[in-house]
């Protein structure tokens, strides 16, 4: 399996030089299609993207990526992932125990 | 199960004596699993949460180095760089198994690379771009132990919140009810008995 990363062009440069190859170069318009696309593919394990661009996908996207374990969905930048766990951990145990 | 659905039946009686037994037993151990699934969650947070912040430490020390380089030798030059790297990290997805709950467990390649076996020309370029590609290297690596651990997460929360529910369900629906039946069956059965026994009397007396 690989990694991938979905973003504009100023986010995935540094990743071309770690070595990744499963790069996609996206814009406003094709960015809900290029997530729904690394979703399908098998190949893919964990995808990488940054937390602006999450919050520009539609909210039942947003909601699978969160759920989904195959692809694995880490996002940088902001504070997006962190208060995504937060929320999941009130959710379930009942506490915010990321204090 | 609405009380007045059930047959006040000694045969129904006994079933639902069977019932709550096991409901009962399953209340038991759905406890245990959700208190295990806790722990487990517990042992896991403080990892996940240092796991988060070194994340976004090494991202931001990656975009300033990355900045640099492309101030430094141009946005084309390191572009150029980036294309010609050969090896692509490839990861490894395994899962195990925690109190029922399937996580995965993700090995990857070395990420890591001496500077010689990029790809790259080392005279060509500056060390601005080494320095970038290390950087970045470092990011991947910890992205790749960040995907473990948040999936690891989410998933025993999502078994936490499932076998919350169970439990809640079985302790506050369905034993009550049940037990609702059962006293209604049994009270029942007296009252049949009673009426029985009265009947008999007024017969022995006419």
């Amino acid at each position: 399996m690989e990694l991938a990363v979905v973003g504009d062009s100023e986010f995935i440069t540094g990743f071309r030089l770690a070595g990744i190859k499963k790069i996609f170069e996206v814009n406003d318009d094709n960015l809900e299609s290029t997530v729904n696309g690394t979703l399908k593919d098998s190949e893919i394990g964990i995808l990488v993207m940054h937390d602006d661009d999450i919050n520009k996908l539609p909210e039942i996207l947003r909601g699978t990526l969160n759920d989904s374990v195959e692809p694995t969905i880490v996002t940088l930048g902001g504070t997006g992932e962190s208060s995504n766990l937060r929320d999941k951990i009130k959710q379930s145990v009942g506490v915010d125990l990321w204090k | 199960m609405a009380v007045n659905e059930v047959k006040p039946t000694r045969s129904e009686l006994i079933e639902l004596k069977k019932k709550i037994k096991l409901s009962e037993s399953g209340h038991k151990l759905l406890k245990m699993k959700r208190d295990g699934l806790i722990l487990e969650f517990f042992e896991i947070l403080g990892k996940a949460k240092n796991v988060r912040a070194e994340l976004d430490a090494s991202f931001k020390e990656a975009s300033e180095k990355i900045g640099i380089a492309k101030s430094v030798e141009g946005t084309i030059t390191v572009k150029s760089t980036a294309f010609a790297l050969k090896d692509a990290p490839h990861i490894q997805v395994e899962s195990h198994n925690i109190m029922g709950v399937v996580v995965p467990k993700i090995e990857s390649s070395s990420v890591r690379k001496p500077m010689n076996k990029r790809g790259y020309g080392v005279l060509g370029t500056s060390s601005y771009i080494d320095e970038a590609a290390d950087s970045y290297e470092i990011l991947v690596e910890k992205i790749i132990l960040a995907a473990e651990i948040e999936t690891t997460m989410k998933r025993l929360l999502d078994d936490i919140e499932k076998t919350k529910r169970r439990v809640n369900a079985l302790e506050f629906k369905v034993i009550p009810e049940l037990t609702e039946a059962m006293v209604f069956i049994r009270l029942r059965l007296e009252e049949m008995e009673r009426e029985n026994t009265f009947r008999l009397k007024r017969i022995k007396k006419s």
